[in-house]
């Protein structure tokens, strides 16, 4: 059946089966590849992606319930493709970057959470993360480059 | 400014960050089909029926393999006990039966669905106790005739491997003692848990297979792949991706291989991934472990004899387990003054899914049982446990049980003190609920061989083409490009590292054990040495000087010493040496040499020394609730000893990242095994992962003793800070509720059930 | 597989009329688009709801406070008027999943999909809910106490769809809690769930009790013989030790692979000591 939605800005109608998750059509259909699958079923955010600026699970999400929205993957979250945002670029140099196969689901969720708290605590970041699981650095290095990120534009 | 010891943005972070690093997840080539496995559903049984007519008929299934269609001969790390499909027996949950090639996942799953399989259900060897017995039922009849890889070594029924030594005078020792303090310490399985399942892209052309995966060891996967095959291992090209993590289930050999036989039969590339269920059954998990230890003790405190009895439980393959049975005796005797010790550790074959390599493999479970037990020592003789460790420290030049020195052991001591300075042990852990533990380890940099071929580009950046892999830890992506940087003294981000390919790599034995840092960086600073006298041969041409009188400036020049003003840039060399019809490359490489040691100490001791050791102290605050049981961890301190930092981001990163690992394997992650043999965690959601809010800020100390023999005194940097969190987290939790608990994973309901039995015991005796 | 996004009640009544039967309904989907991929339910057609705004409205009448079927767990949780009127439900709304997943999944989806360890199920209970459906023949009321069957099995029709719920909110004098036991900070499929709402008249006497549970049985549900033993009492240690070991006795735990069933019982007559601590402060503190 025909999907017409707003992915990263840019308006897509396109033929996908329904049924099939947001997911599959970021990464299959789109070829948007920074959306990762982990777990499906929920509980690492790996696949986490903007839907109206809110974070959800895109592989919980059916693509076709996201008709008529607009959907912000980590590939456009600076604005333009290739551009970071001041988070980004504070993940990257607070050491909050290891294998990086999670890194596009926090970077959604701080995303969302600094867009509707800019100047958030330590413990409203750590809580907006439960549902990210990074295996590799402990979270400390991610949530100092969120404090850095606020840090920067103030 | 020297690249070295200071921030700097890795060099895969932007492309990490933004989306655009493929994974082999993310990985695809034109045409290519997916795979899936057919599996055991059982841990152990006879096939009486494999039937894959219906299966092969299916529109859109290009092959179905089974047994058949694969060579039949065994493979393994360290001992041949595995085959690629199974055909007449099934030995555990999980094992190959089939592999279909299909036009999509949804086609591909049909057809395994459509395979016909019935299994005689048989009575699995779950119990490790039991399993050892000499009338227990055994995984595999046919062990005896199974070849080693390398060295063979002592091994009977299901014991896959056994170590032993026995030095004398440890009875009479604890003959002599004031008291003998017995413990038994169990720890679960843990499942590695990378976000990236293990996944696998293969080709097949000309006689020849390329295998596309996120692997820490590409080098092994074409060894080991090509001793599965039965062909050369230059037939396979090993590429590598970036890696979605994997802390050592990311070494052996995997799924590849099924790729690898379906790419040939259907002549299309292949694409095979697990779904997280199938990948925390095959991933190899960390071994649960049963360590029973004795000490003989005086009545001052001192430590005058040990007997320590190991158990393994391998699953159904033997794969590392052999290599690791060395460890409790090296590490039985490190870090305190044990005396005499007899140690006998196996590693035993269960029908359960095989176990494998975890970050700080058996140190984990190691630490634990012998730190829980130095505590039971302490309560005994109603001593303070860290006046215990501390009278008990060994001292610069003291033995291993091996026979290898520690030149520099008081550096633990100089641990303890720098753990004392941040968080005052009489201080620590005050009151109601709330307790404080503490645990120390000696761990090791793992010495293999690394190999770099370092070149100058004409713009005057840097290539480094090597088989190290960047598993995330940003040993690559920060250490060995930071050490290159500082050698040629341009920045990190004007040095470029190649992905690994075994066609063009040179070799290098895989993120492991510590390593990459120490050893890869060590073979950068022999290459730019001899890269540096060919710059200088070229820049004095240009510059009409004589080569001895040049060096390196920072931000990538060449200039005469003393004289600051003359100086010309690297690109101009690299420029007028490719002109000239030279080569600005050099190859560098480096093993660390083996540590003198005793050979005859043991038998089965194939992981004899412990090289470039490194030390360190970890202390934990907990609170129980005593409601739930819960446990919250309030204050964790960490010294560890680094050699040098490279880059401090990383080295914290380390730490941080190793203790939430340890936190974890100490407290959630639970990985039990029915009595099926089959795994009662088998998701994300079971399983259960630390989360941020369940983190402390780790507060470290890193000390700094640099290595001569490491990269700017660097030594290995990864590993030991998950080795004593358990020790130190359960410790702790005793401490809180006064009552002993010896196995890990600690849940809420083993705390009340320890508070409860201590409770009865109470009643008893009032 | 067809997919149709109904605009409207009407409309999607019109389609459970017809297929009720092969229908799936969808409103944030985190539990059924697992259990369709797990395979535990099968569906050739999803109904999805999200976009019908009339199931979205929250409003405060006789009394009650009536939830339409599509509110999430965050917009309650971001809710600061209903934070303090059904404080417990707010709570536990906050320990469902992680942002994500309270981002789209709803309240009433979870009472929809009846699991046994539902956390917004035991604050509801306590709050007398009642679930109002409506189908193409008419509408009804039932309480939620009866709408959950067994595990996974309510009494909604086919063609029913559950339009929204009345909730009691707090009155003054009384307070609530859920306490949810885990070893986690967040992410927990309760191991147990607790709802505790007890109102105090100013001499701390009990004039009424309501104490719901979670994972200990098939369905979560109300303990009465608990709450009769609170009842009249000034929460003594003897009438708390009473209730206690009445809402052990009730409870009929399984072992899964997260905890054991003698551990869910264990922890019930201290968890709910505690639960009534904070109810007793946070009832005194609401007393005017």
């Amino acid at each position: 059946m025909i999907l017409s939605l707003v992915v990263n800005g840019r308006h897509v109608e396109t033929e996908f089966p329904a049924g099939r998750t947001l997911l599959e059509f970021l990464r299959e259909q789109m070829s948007l590849t920074g959306t990762k699958e982990g777990c499906v079923e929920g509980e690492c955010g790996a696949c986490t992606v903007l839907i109206d600026g809110r974070p959800i699970d895109s592989c919980l999400y059916a693509a076709h319930a996201a008709a008529g929205r607009e959907v912000t993957t980590v590939e456009a979250v600076g604005g333009m493709y290739g551009l970071m945002t001041p988070l980004q670029k504070a993940l990257v140099e607070a050491g909050g970057v290891q294998c990086g196969f999670c890194t596009p689901g926090f970077v959604m969720t701080l995303t969302a959470l600094l867009d509707e708290s800019p100047q958030p605590t330590r413990t409203e970041v750590q809580r907006a993360l439960a549902g990210n699981i990074c295996r590799c650095t402990g979270y400390s290095q991610i949530v100092q480059a969120v404090e850095e990120a606020i840090g920067a534009g103030e | 400014m020297s690249a070295v010891g200071t921030r700097a943005k890795r060099s895969d972070g932007e492309a990490k960050v933004t989306g655009s690093a493929v994974y082999t997840v993310d990985f695809a080539l034109p045409g290519e089909l997916t795979a899936r496995v057919l599996r055991s559903p059982v841990a152990r049984g006879r096939i009486v029926k494999l039937d894959v007519t219906a299966a092969r008929e299916i529109e859109g299934v290009w092959a179905v393999l089974t047994a058949e269609d694969a060579p039949r001969h065994r493979n393994g790390l360290a001992i041949k006990d595995q085959v690629l499909f199974a055909s007449d027996r099934v030995l555990y949950e999980g094992e190959p039966i089939a592999v279909v090639a299909a036009d999509n996942i949804e086609i591909a799953d049909r057809a395994i669905d459509a395979i016909v399989l019935e299994i005689e259900e048989e009575e699995p060897v779950v119990d490790l106790d039991r399993a050892v017995e000499d009338d227990a039922p055994l995984v595999h009849p046919g062990w005896e005739a199974f070849e080693p890889a390398h060295t063979d070594f002592p091994r009977y029924r299901n014991v896959c491997a056994e170590m032993t030594s026995d030095p004398e005078g440890v009875d009479d020792a604890f003959e002599a003692a004031h008291i003998v303090v017995e413990g038994e310490y169990r720890a679960g399985r843990q499942y590695q848990a990378y976000l990236e399942p293990r996944g696998v892209v293969a080709e097949y052309e000309s006689g020849r297979y390329t295998v596309h995966v996120s692997h820490q060891f590409p080098f092994n996967v074409r060894d080991r792949m090509a001793s599965a095959l039965g062909i050369k291992p230059s037939s396979i090209r090993v590429v590598g991706h970036h890696i979605g993590g994997g802390f050592g289930a990311k070494l052996d050999l995997g799924i590849e291989p099924y790729a690898a036989l379906a790419a040939r039969a259907t002549g299309r590339p292949v694409k095979l991934v697990n779904d997280r269920t199938e990948d925390m059954l095959i991933c190899q998990c960390r071994e649960g472990a049963i360590v029973r230890i004795r000490t003989a003790v005086d009545e001052e405190g001192n430590l005058l004899a040990r007997d320590m009895d190991v158990l393994l439980d391998s699953g159904a393959a033997g794969t590392d387990g052999p290599y690791l049975i060395s460890i409790p005796l090296i590490l039985a005797g490190a870090g305190y003054r044990v005396g005499p010790t007899r140690v006998r550790a196996r590693t035993v074959y269960t029908n359960t899914a095989p176990t494998g390599a975890f970050r700080g493999v058996s140190g984990t479970h190691l630490v634990f049982a012998m730190e829980r037990h130095l505590d039971e020592i302490a309560n005994q003789l109603g001593m303070d446990r860290r006046e215990l460790r501390l009278r008990n420290l060994q001292e610069d030049g003291d033995l291993l049980l091996n026979g290898q020195e520690l030149p520099d052991a008081s550096i633990l001591r100089e641990a303890f003190d720098a753990v004392e300075e941040i968080a005052p042990w009489s201080q620590a852990g005050k009151g109601e609920n709330r307790g404080v533990g503490i645990a120390s380890c000696v761990w090791l940099t793992n010495p293999l061989s690394g190999s770099v071929v370092m070149k100058v580009n004409e713009d005057g950046t840097v290539g480094l083409v090597t088989g190290a892999t960047e598993n995330g830890s940003g040993a690559v992506a920060m250490g060995v490009t930071q050490i290159a940087a500082a050698e040629l003294g341009v920045t990190a981000e004007d040095v470029i590292v190649s992905f690994p390919d075994t066609d063009s790599s040179p070799y290098d034995a895989g993120s492991q054990g510590s390593r990459t840092t120490h050893i890869v960086g060590r073979a950068v600073t022999e290459a730019a040495a001899e890269l540096r006298e060919k710059i200088y041969e070229v820049a004095g041409r240009m510059m009409e000087t004589s080569p001895a009188d040049l060096e390196i400036i920072e931000g990538g020049h060449v200039g005469v010493k003393g004289s600051p003003g003359s100086q010309i840039t690297l690109a101009e060399v690299a420029t007028e040496a490719t002109a000239a019809g030279q080569v600005l490359s050099a190859t560098g490489s480096y093993r660390t040499a083996s540590p003198k040691f005793d050979p005859t100490c043991a038998t089965g001791l194939l992981f004899p020394v412990f090289p470039t050791p490194t030390y360190h102290v970890h202390q934990a605050e907990v609170e129980v609730d005593p409601v739930t049981g819960k446990v919250t961890v309030l204050r964790y301190v960490v010294a560890q000893e680094v050699g040098k930092v490279i880059n401090p981001d990383g080295v914290m990163g380390q730490v941080q990242g190793g203790v939430a690992q340890g936190i974890g394997y100490a407290l959630y992650e639970n990985l039990s095994i029915g009595k099926d043999g089959r795994y009662r965690q088998r998701t994300l959601e079971a399983y259960r992962l630390p989360l941020a809010q369940d983190m402390p800020d780790v507060e470290a100390v890193l000390l700094e003793h640099p290595d001569p023999a490491g990269p700017y005194g660097a030594k290995g940097v990864a590993e030991p800070p998950i080795v004593p969190v358990a020790a130190a987290i359960v410790n702790a939790i005793v401490d809180a509720i006064g009552a002993p608990i010896d196995s890990i994973p600690v849940l809420p309901e083993h705390v009340l059930d320890a508070m409860d039995q201590a409770s009865k015991r109470a009643e008893v005796r009032s | 597989m067809r997919f149709h996004s109904a605009e409207s009640i009407p409309e999607a009544l019109g389609l459970l009329a017809d297929h009720g039967n092969e229908i799936q309904l969808l409103a944030g989907g985190t539990d059924v688009m697992i259990q369709l991929q797990r395979g535990e339910i099968a569906s050739d057609f999803l109904l999805h709801l999200e976009r019908i705004d009339s199931l979205k409205s929250l409003s405060s009448q006789n009394g009650h406070i009536n939830l339409g079927a599509l509110i999430t767990h965050r917009r309650l949780s971001a809710d600061k008027d209903l934070s303090e009127k059904l404080k417990a439900l707010t709570e536990a709304s906050r320990t469902v999943g992680g942002w994500q997943t309270q981002e789209v999944g709803t309240i009433v989806g979870n009472i929809a999909n009846a699991s046994p360890a539902a956390d917004t199920i035991p604050p509801l209970l306590v709050g007398n809910t009642v679930v109002h459906l409506a189908s193409s023949s008419g509408e009804r009321a039932q309480a939620l106490e009866k709408f959950i069957v067994g595990r996974r099995q309510t009494t909604r029709g086919p063609d029913e769809l559950i339009t929204s719920l009345d909730v009691e909110p707090l009155s003054d004098g009384s307070g609530e809690i859920y306490l949810k036991v885990g070893p986690r900070s967040a992410m927990e499929v309760a191991l147990v769930g607790l709802a505790v709402r007890l109102s105090l008249n100013s001499d701390d006497t009990v004039t009424d009790a309501r104490i719901a549970v979670c994972s200990v049985a098939p369905v979560a549900y109300r303990c009465g013989e608990a709450e009769q033993a609170l009842i009249g009492s000034d929460l003594g240690d003897q009438a708390v030790g009473e209730a206690g070991h009445l809402l052990t006795n009730s409870a009929e735990p399984i072992d899964d692979a997260r905890a054991s069933a003698r551990y869910r019982t264990r922890v019930l007559a201290p968890l709910l000591g505690r639960a009534i601590g904070i109810c007793r402060e946070r009832a005194r503190a609401a007393q005017s």
